[in-house]
C-alpha cells in the first residue's frame, strides 16, 4: 500500500476551513476549477461570465462545489450576486455567518 | 439516397482508415479491459475524450458523447477538404442511435444522490449527461449542426431504423443532407447491466402462461463480448451532385417485428425478402450479405436465403468487434461501403436484430467509382 | 383471454388483407409502399386512389391549409419531391387518442380535467424524498397496468414502456380500431421519451447500493434498454410489420414522434402511425432539476411574475394518425388535422434555450404547415414554469407572432413536467381543445410577468372557435420541435 501523505489529503484541508485565508483560498480554487482556469488568472471582480465565459451550468456548478466544501446552503436567488469573487465571498460569508 | 461520406471510430483505432484495414485483415480485437479484472472487452484503444478532443468543454463529457463528437467532426472534417464548408448549419441533420444513452452517466449521477449528505449533492456539470440526446446535442454544439437532432434508441438496430428516418427526413425536404449513425461506449456499467440481464432466471412454474420473446434471450447471445465504438454516415438524396462519386446508394430499407409465438429467424427472412424486393435486386444477385453474428436466429435466416460465399464475403463484425450495441448497425454499413472497391457496382445485404425482436435489413448498391 | 381478432398473422407472411367478409369497419388496403432507395427514391409512388374527398372547393370551408400547401424547403432539384400529377402528399388527421397522466386517463377525464384546471400536484411517493426541501410532483395516481393492459406481462416492462403501451391501446380503442385492424396493415410506432426507464434504473442503481449486485433480477435488467417503450405498444398490440422507433429527443421528443408519424403517412410509409411519448417519475430527473434550482416548491406557474420553476411529471400520451382518406372511409371521428411541424436544434447549449433559433423553429412548423401566423388561434407553450424558458419561449413567439400573438398557453401547471411526454400530451390537448371549442387553462397563475406578456388564459378554461393551433416542445441539447394542428372542417363532427 502506498501510502498518503495527509497534508495533501481534501478532508485535511475541509478541516481549515475557519482560518480565512486558506478559506479564501479554497474558494478561488473551486471558482478557477470551475471555470477551467488557472487562480493566477483571475482577479477579485473579474466576472465569470463575461471575462471568463462561464456558461449557467458553470455558475451551478460553483455553487454546488461551494455548497459540498462549506457544507451549506445558498438560496439560488443570491446567484446574479455571485458573478465574481468578492461576490462570491460575500454571499458564502453571509450564508455561513462567517 | 446515397452514402457520400463516412467515418468510423472502431475497437481497430481512430480512423476510418483503421478501420478498413481492420476489416479486410479480418483481426478480432478482444482484450483485457484495463483495470477490469481479466475482463476481456472491445475498445477504442487509447481513447480518451480528453485526448481526442481537448481539454475545453471535455471536464464532464462521457465517453459515448465523446465518441459521437468524435466521429462525426471526422465526417465533416472530411467533407471540408472534398466539398468546402457549408457542410454544418441549418440544412443538415443529424441522427444519431443509441441503446440507452449512458448508463454509467445515469447510474453514477443517481447514486451520487443517494449516497450524498443531501440527495441534490450532485454534480450540476454531469446532468446533461444523463440524458439520452447528450451525445447528439454535443455533436450539434461542437460542429454547429443545427437541422433536426434525432437521438433514435433502437439499440443494435439503430442505423438501419436511421436509415429510414433519414430518407423521411431528405423526402420532406427538412435537410439537404443527413449525418445518420450510432454511438456506444464501454463502461463497467454496462457491462454489468448486459451481464445481470443474461443472468439465471428461474424457469417459470409449470402451466405459466410465457411470451416468447419476454423470457431471457437464446443462451448463445451470453458469448457477445461486449464493443464499442461510433460510425457516421453522411446521406444526400440520390439526385444530388456531390463533389464525389456516391460510395453506395441505399437502394431499401425494411425493419418487422416478431409477432408471439413465432419464429425470430422468420421475422429476418421476411425483412430481408421484402428489402430485395422493394430494391428489385434477386437474392442471387447479392455480393455480400452480413448479419450482427450475435443471434442464432439471424445467421440462421442468412444461410438460408444466401449462399456460404455470399455470406462470408465481408467479415461478421459481431465475432471480431463483439456486441457493439447502437453502434454496430453503423459500423456494418461502413464496413460495406469500405469494401465497396472489391466488388463495383455489386449489391450488400445488411441486416441486424436487436434482441428485443426488432429485425431491420438494408439493400445497398455499392459505388462504381471507388 | 384475446378475442378472435386479435389472431395473429403466420410468421413471416405478409399481414391479411382487409377481409370484407368480416371487418369491424371499413379500412384501407395495404397500400404498396413506396419502392426503397435508389433511383426510385426520387419518385415515390402514393397509393392510388381517388384525390381527397374534401377538397377545398367541394366543402364549404374547407381546409385553410389545403389552398397553399408549401413545397418541401429543399424541393429545388435537390431533394425528391412529390410525384407530378399528385400536387399535395397525403393529408394527415388524429383519429385515437390516449393519455395518461396525473390529471386523467383516457380521453374523457383528460378531457374534463383539462377543462377544469385540475391541478396533478401532490407530495411525490416514487422515490424517498428525504433530504429535498420540498418535494412536489404530479405523478400518475394509481396506475394498475394490470387492468390498461391485456397482452404483455407487465413485470417484463419498466414503467415507462407499460406507460406507452397503456396509452397506445387507449388511443386504437378511442379510434374505434382493434388491434386485429391494426394487424393487417402497415404500422409506424414512435415512442418520445427523456429518461426511458430511468425509473427502474434507479431501482437497479439503489438495490445495487443497499443489497448488493445479485440482487439485481435479470428480469429488472432486461426492462433497462429505452427500445422497449416502443417495442411494449408492438407486442402489446400484437404487431408485425411495423416499424418501431423510440425517439430519445428529451422533453421534445413528443413532437419529435408526432412529426416522424406525419411523415410516414404522408409518405405513404404507413397506413396507421401511433405516435407520442411516454416518461415515469424518478429521482435522477428530480435531483437534476433541484440541483439546478429549477424545481417550484409548490406548484408550477408559468409566465407568472413569480414563477419559481418546474414540477416534475410523468405520464403518456400517445395518438393514433391516418390519412384523410383512410379516415373518411372508415367513417371515423377526425379530431384534427396534422398541418405540418419543424425541428432544429439551437446547437448552443446544453441546457439554455437560444431565442433566435426557437423562434426559427415555431416558423419552420407554420411553413410545414402552409400556416400565415396571423391565422394561429392558440398556442400550447412548452412554458416549464422557469425564469429562463418562459422569458426565451415568449420573445421567440414575439419574433414569430409580432407583438400581438395569439393566447399562448402552458399545459404544465396542470401536468407538471412530463418529459419526452410533455409535447404528446400538449398535441393531445390542442386535439380535444380544437374539437371541443375551449382553450385550457394555466392554471396557479397570479400576475403575468411583464417579460412574458402573453395572455395564459389564466385559472379558467375558456370557449373558443379553434381553427389553427400551434404545440411547442423545447429540450435540453437546443432540440426543438413545434407541431401545427387545425381543425377538420369537412364534416360535422
Amino acid at each position: 500500500m502506498q501510502t498518503t501523505d495527509l497534508r495533501d489529503d481534501h478532508s485535511t484541508r475541509t478541516r481549515d476551513h475557519r482560518v480565512t485565508g486558506v478559506r479564501d483560498d479554497r474558494i478561488t480554487e473551486i471558482v478557477c476549477d470551475r471555470l477551467e482556469i488557472e487562480p493566477g488568472e483571475i482577479a477579485e471582480t473579474d466576472r465569470f461570465v463575461e471575462e471568463h465565459g462561464a456558461d449557467s451550468l458553470a455558475l451551478i456548478g460553483v455553487l454546488a462545489a461551494l455548497e459540498k466544501e462549506f457544507r451549506v446552503t445558498i438560496d439560488q436567488n443570491e446567484m446574479p450576486r455571485m458573478a465574481h469573487l468578492a461576490g462570491v465571498r460575500q454571499v458564502l460569508a453571509e450564508t455561513a455567518g462567517w | 439516397m446515397n452514402i457520400t461520406a463516412w467515418s468510423a471510430l472502431s475497437p481497430y483505432g481512430h480512423t476510418a482508415a483503421d478501420f478498413t484495414t481492420g476489416v479486410r485483415q479480418r483481426r478480432a480485437t478482444a482484450a483485457p479491459v484495463p483495470g477490469a479484472h481479466g475482463q476481456l472487452g472491445c475498445l477504442v484503444p487509447l481513447f480518451e475524450p480528453r485526448t481526442a478532443l481537448g481539454r475545453k468543454g471535455t471536464r464532464h463529457m462521457n465517453r459515448v458523447t465523446a465518441l459521437a463528437v468524435t466521429a462525426v467532426g471526422a465526417v465533416l472534417d472530411h467533407l471540408d477538404h472534398t466539398e468546402g464548408g457549408g457542410q454544418r448549419g441549418l440544412d443538415t441533420a443529424l441522427v444519431l442511435g443509441t441503446t440507452t444513452g449512458s448508463v454509467q452517466s445515469m447510474t453514477d449521477f443517481t447514486r451520487s444522490s443517494l449516497t450524498g449528505e443531501r440527495p441534490y449533492d450532485v454534480e450540476p456539470g454531469v446532468i446533461p449527461n444523463s440524458v439520452m440526446n447528450c451525445a447528439a446535442a454535443q455533436c450539434a454544439i461542437r460542429h454547429r449542426i443545427q437541422g433536426p437532432n434525432t437521438t433514435l434508441a433502437a439499440g443494435r438496430t439503430a442505423a438501419l431504423l436511421g436509415l429510414l428516418y433519414a430518407r423521411r427526413l431528405l423526402r420532406a425536404g427538412r435537410a439537404r443532407s443527413v449525418l445518420c449513425g450510432g454511438a456506444e461506449e464501454y463502461t463497467t456499467a454496462r457491462a454489468w447491466l448486459e451481464a445481470r440481464s443474461r443472468a439465471a432466471t428461474p424457469p417459470p412454474p409449470a402451466g405459466a402462461p410465457r411470451l416468447p420473446g419476454e423470457g431471457p434471450p437464446p443462451s448463445a447471445a451470453a458469448f457477445a463480448l461486449l464493443g464499442e465504438g461510433a460510425a457516421v454516415l453522411r446521406l444526400t438524396p440520390a439526385d444530388m451532385t456531390t463533389a464525389a462519386p456516391p460510395l453506395a446508394t441505399v437502394l431499401a430499407v425494411e425493419t418487422r417485428h416478431t409477432p408471439e409465438g413465432t419464429d425470430p429467424a422468420a421475422t429476418v427472412r421476411a425483412t430481408v425478402t421484402e428489402a430485395l424486393a422493394r430494391s428489385g435486386v434477386a437474392a442471387d444477385d447479392v455480393w455480400a450479405a452480413t448479419g450482427t453474428g450475435l443471434d442464432p436466429a439471424e445467421t440462421r435466416a442468412l444461410d438460408a436465403l444466401f449462399s456460404r460465399q455470399v455470406c462470408g464475403q465481408l467479415p461478421t463484425l459481431g465475432l471480431l468487434l463483439g456486441d457493439t450495441g447502437a453502434a454496430s448497425a453503423a459500423l456494418q454499413l461502413a464496413a460495406v461501403v469500405a469494401s465497396a472497391g472489391q466488388a463495383p457496382g455489386g449489391h450488400a445485404v445488411i441486416t441486424s436484430v436487436d434482441g428485443q425482436g426488432v429485425a431491420a435489413a438494408a439493400v445497398l448498391r455499392m459505388g462504381e467509382g471507388v | 383471454m384475446t378475442s378472435s381478432s386479435e389472431g395473429t398473422p403466420p410468421a413471416g407472411s405478409r399481414p391479411r388483407r382487409p377481409d370484407t367478409s368480416h371487418p369491424p369497419s371499413p379500412l384501407p388496403s395495404r397500400p404498396p409502399r413506396r419502392p426503397g432507395g435508389g433511383p426510385s427514391d426520387s419518385r415515390p409512388s402514393y397509393p392510388p386512389g381517388p384525390p381527397p374527398v374534401n377538397s377545398p372547393a367541394s366543402v364549404p370551408g374547407g381546409s385553410p391549409r389545403a389552398l397553399r400547401r408549401r413545397p418541401p424547403r429543399f424541393s429545388a432539384g435537390s431533394s425528391p419531391t412529390f410525384p407530378a400529377g399528385r400536387p399535395e402528399p397525403r393529408r394527415v388527421v388524429v383519429t385515437g387518442l390516449g393519455a395518461l397522466s396525473s390529471i386523467g386517463t383516457g380521453t374523457a377525464d383528460f378531457t374534463a380535467g383539462l377543462r377544469a384546471g385540475r391541478s396533478g400536484v401532490s407530495p411525490i411517493t416514487a422515490f424517498d424524498t428525504a433530504g429535498f426541501a420540498h418535494a412536489n410532483g404530479c405523478q400518475v395516481p394509481d396506475f394498475d397496468p394490470h387492468r390498461l393492459l391485456r397482452r404483455i406481462d407487465p413485470a417484463e416492462y419498466g414503467r415507462a414502456a407499460q406507460f406507452s403501451a397503456a396509452a397506445a391501446r387507449m388511443a386504437v380503442v378511442d379510434a374505434g380500431l382493434s388491434p386485429g385492424d391494426l394487424r393487417r396493415v402497415r404500422c409506424q410506432i414512435s415512442v418520445g421519451t427523456t429518461d426511458g426507464e430511468s425509473y427502474d434504473l434507479d431501482r437497479i442503481t439503489e438495490t445495487h447500493l443497499h443489497r448488493g449486485p445479485s440482487a439485481v433480477t435479470a428480469q429488472a435488467a432486461r426492462r433497462i434498454p429505452a427500445a422497449r417503450l416502443g417495442i411494449a405498444v408492438a407486442r402489446e398490440l400484437g404487431l408485425a410489420d411495423v416499424e418501431i422507433l423510440t425517439i430519445g429527443t428529451a422533453c421534445s421528443a413528443g413532437n419529435y414522434s408526432i412529426g416522424n408519424g406525419l411523415d410516414a403517412i404522408r409518405q405513404g410509409d404507413a397506413d396507421f402511425a401511433l405516435c407520442g411519448g411516454a416518461d415515469a417519475f424518478c429521482r435522477k430527473t428530480f435531483a437534476a432539476f433541484y440541483r439546478l434550482g429549477t424545481i417550484a416548491p409548490d406548484c408550477c406557474r408559468p409566465f407568472d411574475t413569480r414563477r419559481q420553476g418546474i414540477l416534475t411529471g410523468e405520464g403518456a400520451g400517445l395518438l393514433l394518425l391516418e390519412s384523410l382518406d383512410s379516415a373518411l372511409a372508415r367513417g371515423a371521428r377526425i379530431y384534427a388535422e396534422v398541418l405540418g411541424y419543424g425541428l432544429n436544434c439551437d446547437a448552443h447549449h446544453p441546457v439554455a434555450p437560444e431565442e433566435e433559433s426557437v423562434a426559427r423553429c415555431l416558423q419552420l412548423a407554420l411553413d410545414d404547415a402552409g400556416v400565415k401566423h396571423e391565422e394561429v388561434d392558440l398556442i400550447s407553450a412548452h412554458g416549464t414554469g422557469t425564469r429562463a424558458n418562459d422569458v426565451t419561449e415568449s420573445r421567440a413567439v414575439r419574433r414569430v407572432y409580432g407583438d400581438s400573438p395569439p393566447r399562448t398557453i402552458s399545459l404544465k401547471s396542470m401536468l407538471g413536467h412530463t418529459m419526452g411526454a410533455a409535447s404528446a400530451l400538449g398535441a393531445i390537448a390542442c386535439s380535444l381543445a380544437i374539437t371541443h371549442g375551449f382553450i385550457p387553462p394555466t392554471i396557479n397563475h397570479r400576475t403575468t410577468d411583464p417579460e412574458c406578456a402573453v395572455d395564459c388564459v389564466p385559472n379558467q378554461a375558456v370557449d373558443a372557435d379553434l381553427r389553427i393551433v400551434q404545440n411547442n416542445g423545447l429540450a435540453f441539447g437546443g432540440n426543438n420541435a413545434a407541431v401545427v394542428l387545425g381543425r377538420y372542417e369537412g364534416r360535422e363532427l
